[in-house]
């Protein structure tokens, strides 16, 4: 009976206590549902969705990606409105993040590997399916996961 | 009626410890299988055709480069983060090689290579490069679209995850 106890205490711990992996993973979610467009959506849910992108980034947010020219140290505003501009450009956009390895490096920072798939119909018909490789690191600030960097990983070298 | 019995016992088995262990047995085997030895996955995108064409199924061999290393016209999965996720491609150039194209044919070391496998037209102009140590050059067999939108380069032989099955 008590083995039973035991196991079913850390399956409970396990599954329902949030760790700080899980708040992470949230983060990203939010950041997959938000940037995500079904071609139904209303300009209200359009600029409710453009507001929320900027609030999971910290002030301002590093972008690091090569022979890009999008590089640069961009400001919460600054992205919320290049996000809101993308979205723009797609009828139809599904944004997925797969294999998220995360890891803690230092107290306070994650530093996360993941494949970005971005696949969409854009507003001229033509279909998108993009792939990257990102490498992130969150902030903890008050409780919160926030996005401090995000590095653009080469994965064929032209 | 016998056979009845043994049909039954067949689909409906008695929940016995035997049983059990079997099942556990045979669960594990599949996931460790299908999960780290021959991966199944479907084919999403156009770069491979006519070779492999979208929406196809294959299974990624993943033990093909255990005791050697990827050769020029091998078809290789490359990976990203993980295994969710990968690229088909052709190994063209290996480390050391120089690579270039001119108007749509392959050249290694200033060698025209004879490429069977690309049926459609290509017109691509690449100046010759040399690839790093430790990784091989890639590229799709489709060619017939503009060299901008093609993924494909040098990568890293740590990502080459396997070889489709067929």
């Amino acid at each position: 009976m008590g083995v039973l106890m035991v196991i079913i205490g850390i399956i409970f711990a396990v599954t329902v206590l949030p760790s700080e992996e899980k708040r992470v993973k949230k983060r990203f979610q939010l950041l997959s549902e938000w940037i995500s467009k079904s071609p139904e959506e209303n300009p209200i849910t359009m600029l409710q969705k453009m507001k929320d992108i900027g609030t999971l980034f910290v002030e301002p947010c590093e972008l690091k990606a090569p022979h890009e020219s999008l590089s640069g140290s961009y400001p919460r505003q600054e992205i919320s409105a290049y996000a809101g501009s993308a979205r723009s450009h797609f009828f139809q956009l599904d944004f997925k993040f797969y294999d998220l390895h995360i890891a803690f490096p230092e107290k306070e920072v994650a530093k996360v590997t993941l494949t970005a798939r971005l696949i969409g119909k854009s507003t001229a018909g033509e279909q998108v399916d993009e792939i990257r490789e990102l490498e992130c690191l969150l902030k903890k600030i008050d409780k919160k996961w926030f996005f401090n960097q995000i590095e653009v990983i080469e994965v064929l070298k032209k | 009626m016998a056979v009845n019995r043994r049909i039954r016992q067949f689909f409906l088995p008695s929940l016995t410890p035997t049983l059990l262990i079997r099942v556990f047995l045979v669960s594990l085997f599949a996931y460790l299988f299908f999960g780290y030895v021959c991966t199944p996955f479907t084919i999403q995108g156009i770069s491979m055709e006519p070779t492999y064409s979208n929406g196809g199924v294959n299974f990624c061999w993943r033990l093909r480069y255990l005791l050697s290393g990827p050769k020029r016209h091998d078809v290789v999965a490359v990976r990203f983060a993980g295994s969710r996720v990968m690229l088909l491609k052709r190994v063209v150039a290996q480390e050391g090689e120089q690579v270039e194209f001119h108007a749509g044919r392959l050249y290694v070391d200033g060698k025209e290579i004879e490429e069977p496998y690309v049926r459609f037209p290509c017109s691509w102009n690449l100046p010759s490069r040399r690839v790093e140590k430790d990784c091989v050059y890639v590229v799709g067999d489709n060619r017939n679209m503009p060299i901008e939108n093609h993924h494909f380069g040098q990568t890293s032989k740590v990502r080459i995850m396997g070889v489709p099955l067929w």
